[in-house]
């Protein structure tokens, strides 16, 4: 009995230090918009981040020949959120343009706010487009 | 008791071993949009404004007017440093004539390597190893019709241990033969770091 106590809180005190130093979630949630039909898919893969932002509305128009999209997020939470969010491009082959000069941008939610976030294609040739939203401890 | 004690000390040596505590630098890749590091200007920080810039002025109505259809050329002037910040100012315009040739809006024109086409159609002319009819002749260059150009600067206040950073990066499109700005937008960083109470 005593074996185990000590086992147990061995085991106890290896997963506390391994949280406290690392172990980091990197998933998020992403919402992906064709820009050809309108439908958009929203994926929560993060846990934590499905209890923090919810997608409200997806807008798309067009600018100067280039494809654009507002994507509406609300915070769930009263406390301020610090995220990160990147809108990628796709052509009609489902392959990223420019992958590289797509960044990941800051996004400071007061709580309980709602922000609309705004992506511009890079090029005529983008149909698709892909909001990934990250908690900011998922930076390296 | 003593036996747990020593067990449990054992568990959490390991955890820090395994977890870091190492005396030589470990180098890893990082992402390119990684989490602030300092209250400098970083390279994730340049990334965004360079493509905030460009959605901004690609989507402006303002260029949509004067650009009507046509290509105009374009030169990028680099843009001013007003920090007390080492910033490689034309690494930033760079990435963004970059951006602006890739949406095929634009032609474009740099005006820092003419020295090095007038070294060249010197040499095509006076060398003699150029076939004249091929030869490049001075004067048919495109004359550009706008530039780009803006500046950089900040604004530093400390408090005590905390160190608050302001950088500001302003940039305005000119129409050359007008005079007429045709578009102008600003984007704003602001950092924060604070010092450990101890330190060396």
């Amino acid at each position: 009995m005593k074996r185990m106590t000590t086992l147990s809180g061995a085991a106890l005190l290896t997963a506390a230090l391994a949280a406290l130093t690392g172990c980091v979630e990197t998933a998020g949630t992403t919402v992906t918009t064709d820009h050809m039909t309108g439908s958009s898919l929203v994926m929560e893969d993060s846990t934590r981040l499905r209890d923090q932002i919810q997608m409200l509305k997806v807008n798309y128009d067009e600018v100067n020949g280039l494809k654009r999209v507002h994507i509406t997020l609300q915070s769930s939470k009263h406390r301020r959120l610090r995220l990160n969010y990147r809108i990628a491009w796709f052509d009609a082959n489902g392959m990223e343009v420019d992958a590289a000069t797509k960044t990941y941008r800051n996004l400071i939610l007061e709580g309980r706010d709602t922000v609309t976030v705004t992506g511009l294609a890079n090029s005529p040739a983008c149909v698709t487009s892909k909001l990934r939203v990250r908690d900011l401890e998922a930076a390296d | 008791m003593k036996q747990a004690m020593w067990a449990m000390t054992g568990v959490a040596a390991a955890a820090l071993w395994l977890t870091g505590c190492a005396s030589t630098p470990t180098v890893r890749e990082v992402a390119l949009d990684r989490a602030p590091i300092s209250s400098k200007l970083e390279p994730q920080d340049v990334r965004r404004t360079v493509e905030k810039m460009t959605e901004s002025l690609l989507s402006a109505p303002g260029v949509r007017e004067a650009v009507g259809g046509t290509r105009p050329v374009l030169d990028v002037e680099p843009l001013k440093n007003r920090t007390t910040q080492h910033v490689d100012m034309v690494s930033i315009t760079d990435s963004l004539r970059m951006q602006l040739l890739r949406s095929g809006m634009f032609r474009f024109v740099d005006k820092s390597t003419s020295g090095t086409d007038i070294e060249f159609m010197d040499a095509q002319a006076n060398l003699g190893l150029t076939d004249q009819k091929k030869a490049i002749k001075p004067g048919q260059q495109s004359a550009a019709q706008m530039y780009l150009t803006g500046a950089l600067s900040e604004i530093k206040t400390q408090v005590g241990r905390t160190v608050d950073q302001y950088y500001k990066f302003s940039m305005v499109l000119k129409d050359l033969r007008s005079g007429e700005l045709v578009w102008a937008d600003e984007q704003e960083i602001r950092k924060e770091s604070v010092k450990p109470r101890v330190g060396f």
